[in-house]
């Protein structure tokens, strides 16, 4: 293996290129070869995980990557081959992006590439070529961050409610939703205009809920902050929840009580 | 006021008559005003304040002025206006002032419809390069076919353009033009990945449709439901007119619905642009077909656009 990638060096450079549009890619294929008529594009790829494949798989010396693609975006590719290739991105539109790499010294290409601009890049990826790749980490993972795609995200809770309503499932976005309940084997869903059923109980429910948004009142009931429209007291002493749009009381049990504190 | 001076003037008359005109007339609107705003105040006011005041009245006219007659004429007449004009005069005024507000509501929709269409679907620029890109490299390769793309390119510009959109209440049919011109052009770059289909009865082109939230959610199709799937699929628009409410349906068999997902500002904004539009009488429901993917479906009710009057 070792010997092919050295006689690999000292021949023809080769190249994939890494786009989901199929025109995007004939058209660097194209800008390329008037740039540098030995380069070799040993392989195009549709989507990031394509694009992995074929730079482990072919070795190239340079992976020509679009940032916006399905299934793994160029970022996420790029930091998957740390240092087995040296990457240029293509973009159509990315400004933090293109900021980024400007202050970290990647190369990359705008859509749609003009003439000179691959020439400059091709300049510099032949006197490259003499070093090892750049893993380029630190910029990546900040530029990942950032795109929202891997790296440390803050934690995401249940925005939607998947619900069976009727015969049909429908999205419920959390917003709606007055009140959860746990009725026998179902969890009920209670909005301003219908009730819907859901199989997860309000125990695993919770902790996929915002906690600035819902708050469990009792074992079997969560209710959204906003909906509570007052906390009164019944007969025996406990507070009860009224609800906007909707004329059922929700008992409140004593361990949760702190939740309506008088200030 | 100005003008009545000008005309008073123009024919020349004596100074002294013309003042002496003038005061009356200027006499008889105060008095006219005055009996107004008595005639409102008597119609309005209460029974009680009504009688204490006329009490009083009787004892500053009667006993004080020594005017019995005409006191007891106000007296008398004050109660004949109550009784007659009372109930009717009140419920013109409150009347007036229920319009008054509600014309302020409507107004306070009408800014804060035209800001919340302003935020929908802004031209992304995303898209505006990537499809520039695309018609660049289709002028080497295929001339004809990059034409093609730059006349849907401009045909989707000129609807989604915000100042292009004022004016008359929006079709669906000029929704569904402006989202077609956009899935042509989607379908040139994905290739194989798009497969557009419109399904909108030729009838239904001139029912009233809220501008921009169709080609929200043909977006969001693509952006959350084709694209991130490596082998892409079927988007199609179908619209039908079911109880009286004019349904259209976004259904993709991409890759489906994320709980998690914030869902985008898009289709909060689309539901909140409905509940001022339509005040309870419209819905954004996401479902999810029994064969996967996502089927986002806007109801509005069905009301036909006025013939259009030539210009």
């Amino acid at each position: 293996m070792s010997s092919v990638a050295t006689s690999a060096a000292h021949s023809a450079p080769t190249a994939v290129i890494a786009d989901d549009e199929r025109l995007m890619r004939v058209q660097i294929a194209a800008r390329l070869k008037e740039a540098w008529p030995d380069l070799v594009i040993v392989g195009e790829a549709g989507n990031g995980h394509e694009a992995v494949a074929m730079v482990r798989s072919l070795e190239p010396d340079v992976v020509f990557l679009d940032i916006n693609m399905p299934e793994m975006d160029g970022i996420q590719a790029a930091r998957a081959l740390a240092g087995q290739a040296h990457v240029v991105f293509v973009t159509a539109y990315d400004q933090y992006a293109i900021t980024a790499f400007e202050q970290g010294a990647i190369d990359y290409l705008l859509k749609p590439a003009e003439p000179e601009r691959v020439a400059l890049t091709c300049q510099r990826l032949r006197e490259r070529l003499q070093q090892k790749p750049d893993p380029m980490d630190d910029v990546l993972e900040k530029l990942s961050q950032r795109l929202g795609a891997g790296g440390i995200k803050p934690r995401e809770y249940m925005r939607w409610v998947q619900a069976s309503v009727g015969a049909n499932i429908r999205m419920i976005p959390t917003g709606d939703i007055l009140f959860f309940r746990a009725e026998d084997k179902y969890t009920r869903v209670q909005t301003t205009g219908f009730e819907a059923l859901i199989r997860k109980p309000i125990k695993e429910l919770i902790d996929e809920l915002d906690p600035a948004e819902f708050w469990q009142i009792h074992r079997s009931t969560v209710v959204r902050v906003d909906a509570v429209e007052q906390v009164s007291r019944n007969l025996r002493g406990n507070q009860v929840v009224h609800v906007k749009g909707s004329t059922e009381r929700l008992e409140v049990s004593r361990t949760f009580n702190h939740l309506f504190k008088q200030m | 006021m100005s003008t009545e001076q000008n005309t008073a003037n123009s024919p020349n008359p004596a100074p002294g008559s013309m003042g002496i005109r003038q005061a009356f007339r200027e006499i008889r609107r105060g008095i006219v005003v005055m009996w107004w705003a008595f005639f409102d105040w008597v119609a309005v006011v209460q029974w009680k304040a009504l009688v204490l005041v006329l009490f009083l009245g009787m004892i500053i006219g009667g006993g004080i002025f020594k005017l019995p007659t005409l006191t007891f004429l106000i007296v008398v007449s004050s109660f004949i206006i109550k009784i007659v004009a009372g109930g009717k005069r009140r419920a013109e005024i409150t009347a007036s002032e229920a319009t008054q507000r509600a014309e302020t509501e409507q107004l306070q929709r009408n800014v804060l419809e035209a800001r919340m269409q302003a935020l929908q679907a802004q031209i992304e620029p995303h898209f505006l390069f990537n499809t520039l890109a695309s018609i660049d490299q289709l002028i080497q390769s295929d001339p004809p076919r990059a034409s093609k793309m730059q006349q849907s390119l401009i045909r989707y510009l000129r609807s989604a353009m915000p100042q292009m959109r004022e004016g008359a209440r929006p079709t669906l049919g000029q929704q569904v033009d402006l989202s077609s011109a956009f899935l042509e052009i989607m379908a040139v770059r994905m290739e194989e990945r798009l497969q557009p289909v419109v399904n909108v009865p030729e009838g239904l082109k001139s029912a009233l449709f809220p501008s921009m939230m169709l080609q929200t959610l043909v977006e969001n199709a693509i952006k959350h439901g084709l694209e991130p799937q490596a082998s892409g699929g079927k988007l199609e628009i179908r619209a039908e007119v079911v109880d009286g409410q004019l349904a259209v349906h976004v259904i993709d068999t991409g890759r489906g619905f994320a709980p998690k997902a914030d869902g985008g500002v898009g289709l909060a904004n689309i539901r909140e642009r409905l509940r001022t539009l339509y005040n309870g009488r419209a819905e954004l429901i996401i479902s999810v077909p029994a064969e996967g993917g996502t089927c986002a479906t806007i109801r509005v009710p069905y009301e036909v656009a006025p013939a259009p009057t030539p210009t």
